[in-house]
């Protein structure tokens, strides 16, 4: 568990920087297990911080959406850092843009939590159903304490996690300027297991599989929007000379735009998972992207966001890589 | 109003003979997500559903709408569509679903009739059902609005143990009745209490509440307070809360194409999306997050009251339930209530 009390201490800090505009965290949304990312500017905002398993959103996608409107007159250019808190699948995000030359370390300052997984709202909200009151949640070595007015319930960490936790490899932030708690140990390894059986399906009914989750999807973009990593400055899907991808919502442009986004982010992902988490048709993207995931581990050993002196798996040659499956 | 009341056991074969007139499009679970589809057997329909993800305003005003079609070159013409004509059925409905319908009435049939909603409007009936328990984001009831109204469907089943009470609102309604007339048998005082206290459970159940006294006024007020900035600095930018909102309308108009052939099509826009404002010169008087988050406020509760006399929310809380970043238009709407 987080020491809340430190975070609330270098979060002030952070803020009373006479170079730093606001520090993004969370705190508790408006009903039920919701939180919500929240924009510091001040330290008197600092109590309204929190950070709990159920702080799931990656907040890196707010430097990338941050807008440049056109400067007034005799207003000075906005060269402040943002402040922002990460977990370690978060923190390979800002690792990955930086390697693309999208974010540069000097804009930012990041507070690390090593993370020991989060809570899936999708499980959490079937376990507790129908919750408009807040709750407290915190965590103990193996169980999620949920703390209600009238009860205290301790539940095994393993019935609530994301499942894509469970399988981390990068629970401590890569790059942090203050990291809150210990890191932590851990000897979790990807098994790819979904996706080795997955796999071994016919064509035609990973096919179908696919078009029955295709069909659902409402093209409103929020898997791109909620995404670090998606932050073209216009979009494929938005283009209009040449249209890449028609507006008409039909399974054919469905599925275009889905493997489209996912093939984006091949060698970029970094399996914060949360383009599945906003989906409102449940389609399961993670799996997408874990595939390619698996691809590119298999076929040039790589994996994203880790060192930002690396260059970007697809900006660079070598002579050995895998050609096999050129055709 | 008249009230009548069919066995529970008897719904299936109810439907069965509508369908022999109707396409009948209702709730279907698919892999937990619940959608309105049109439906070929009765067992396709979930009735243990709380709402719809996507609304049914899907049905009259489609994602995507064929327009027209036509042939380029030598040869060129416009060939006319003519898909409005089927009888439809909405099975399932809700009440601020239904609600949003009579709201959307007002677009769509005002200065200029749109041919698209209104000739589906006018071929389809809707076959309502009460809410027995609310989702955890409804606030209906403060929309003048009630989980158990059938104020704007033709007929509603409100679900009173063994059976269903049947409330006909509408010569629509009473004529499809009487086409399966030995299904219904007349309520009895007993089958109109129960319906009564059916009401006031589900009601009682609704604990959000959202306050509009003066809305419109004061959002006159407001319109460049700092609130917007402030709400919009979370905001993704994504399309889930008007693609999701039962009573938001707006649309684009592509020509989609090959070398001969093409069709014009209106597919559903949001206000949320830069490009839903974006001049062909280049300049977008709606630039940033913040215009946008205020332009679905506004429209809903400032422009939409000032157009037709009626707020363009029915209560529903899609919006709040699916928002991914937990902007929730109660809290915004008490938070421009408290601006000073």
């Amino acid at each position: 568990m987080v020491d809340q009390k430190k975070l609330r201490e270098e979060a002030k800090k952070i803020i009373e920087r006479e170079d730093v505009k606001y520090l993004i965290g969370w705190e508790k949304g408006t009903y039920g297990f919701q939180m919500t990312p929240l924009f510091l500017t001040s330290s008197d905002d600092v109590n309204r911080l929190v950070f709990n398993p159920l702080c799931i959103h990656n907040l890196v996608v707010f430097p990338m959406l941050e807008e440049k409107l056109p400067l007034g007159k005799d207003k000075p250019e906005d060269n402040k850092k943002i402040g922002i808190i990460v977990k370690g699948c978060d923190s390979r995000a800002i690792v990955q843009i930086m390697q693309e030359k999208g974010l540069k370390k000097d804009n930012l300052v990041i507070i690390g939590i090593p993370c020991n997984g989060v809570i899936d709202p999708k499980k959490i909200s079937k376990r507790f159903p129908q919750k408009t009151k807040t709750f407290d949640v915190e965590e103990d070595d193996n169980n999620f304490i949920i703390k209600t007015d009238e009860k205290t319930y301790k539940i095994p960490k393993d019935e609530l996690v994301l499942d894509k936790c469970k399988t981390c490899e990068f629970p401590n932030p890569v790059i942090y300027d203050v990291l809150i708690g210990k890191e932590i140990k851990t000897s979790a390894k990807s098994d790819y297991k979904e996706i080795t059986s997955f796999e071994k399906k016919r064509l035609e009914e990973k096919w179908k599989y696919w078009e029955r989750q295709f069909e659902k999807c409402i093209r409103c973009y929020a898997c791109r929007d909620v995404c670090p990593l998606c932050y073209c400055k216009e979009c494929m899907v938005d283009q209009l000379k040449p249209q890449w991808v028609r507006r008409s919502v039909n399974i054919s442009e469905n599925t275009a735009w889905n493997i489209m986004r996912a093939l984006h982010l091949a060698g970029r992902c970094v399996d914060c998972g949360e383009c599945e988490r906003v989906c409102p048709v449940g389609i399961p993207l993670t799996k997408l992207n874990k595939k390619l995931e698996k691809d590119v581990l298999e076929l040039f050993n790589y994996k994203p966001g880790i060192n930002a002196e690396n260059k970007p798996l697809l900006s660079i040659f070598k002579p050995d890589d895998a050609e096999d499956f050129i055709l | 109003m008249d009230n009548l009341v069919l066995p529970k056991n008897r719904l299936k074969h109810f439907i069965d003979k509508i369908k022999e007139d109707y396409s009948i499009f209702a709730p279907v679970n698919i892999d937990n997500i619940i959608l309105y589809r049109q439906i070929k057997n009765f067992s396709e329909i979930d009735l243990n559903f709380l709402n719809s993800k996507v609304p049914p305003k899907s049905i009259l005003f489609k994602q995507t709408e064929t327009m027209f079609k036509f042939k380029l070159g030598a040869k060129a013409k416009v060939e006319s569509i003519d898909s409005q004509n089927s009888k439809n059925i909405i099975f399932g409905i809700r009440p601020c679903d239904a609600k949003s319908f009579s709201i959307l009435d007002n677009v769509f049939s005002d200065e200029y009739i749109d041919p698209y909603f209104v000739k589906k409007r006018e071929n389809t009936i809707l076959i309502g059902l009460s809410c027995i328990k609310p989702d955890v984001n409804c606030f209906c009831t403060s929309m003048n609005g009630s989980p158990t109204s059938a104020d704007d469907v033709d007929i509603l089943l409100t679900d009173i143990g063994d059976k269903y009470f049947v409330e006909i609102n509408s010569k629509k309604g009473s004529d499809l009745v009487k086409t399966v007339k030995g299904e219904f048998s007349n309520a009895t005082v007993s089958d109109k209490k129960k319906k009564q206290e059916v009401e006031k459970k589900s009601k009682d159940a609704i604990t959000r509440n959202m306050k509009t006294e003066n809305i419109v006024n004061k959002l006159d007020e407001i319109f460049d307070h700092e609130l917007w900035k402030k709400t919009s600095l979370k905001c993704l930018g994504c399309g889930i809360c008007t693609f999701e909102c039962p009573t938001c309308h707006c649309f684009d108009i592509q020509d989609e194409t090959t070398l001969r052939d093409g069709a014009r099509v209106r597919i559903w826009d949001t206000c949320m999306n830069p490009e839903y404002t974006l001049h062909a010169s280049g300049h977008n008087p709606r630039p940033s997050r913040e215009n946008r988050i205020r332009n679905r406020i506004y429209h809903k509760f400032n422009y939409y009251p000032k157009n037709y006399n009626v707020i363009a929310c029915v209560g529903c809380g899609r919006c709040i339930n699916d928002c991914p970043v937990n902007i929730d238009i109660i809290d915004v709407i008490d938070q421009a209530r408290e601006v000073k």
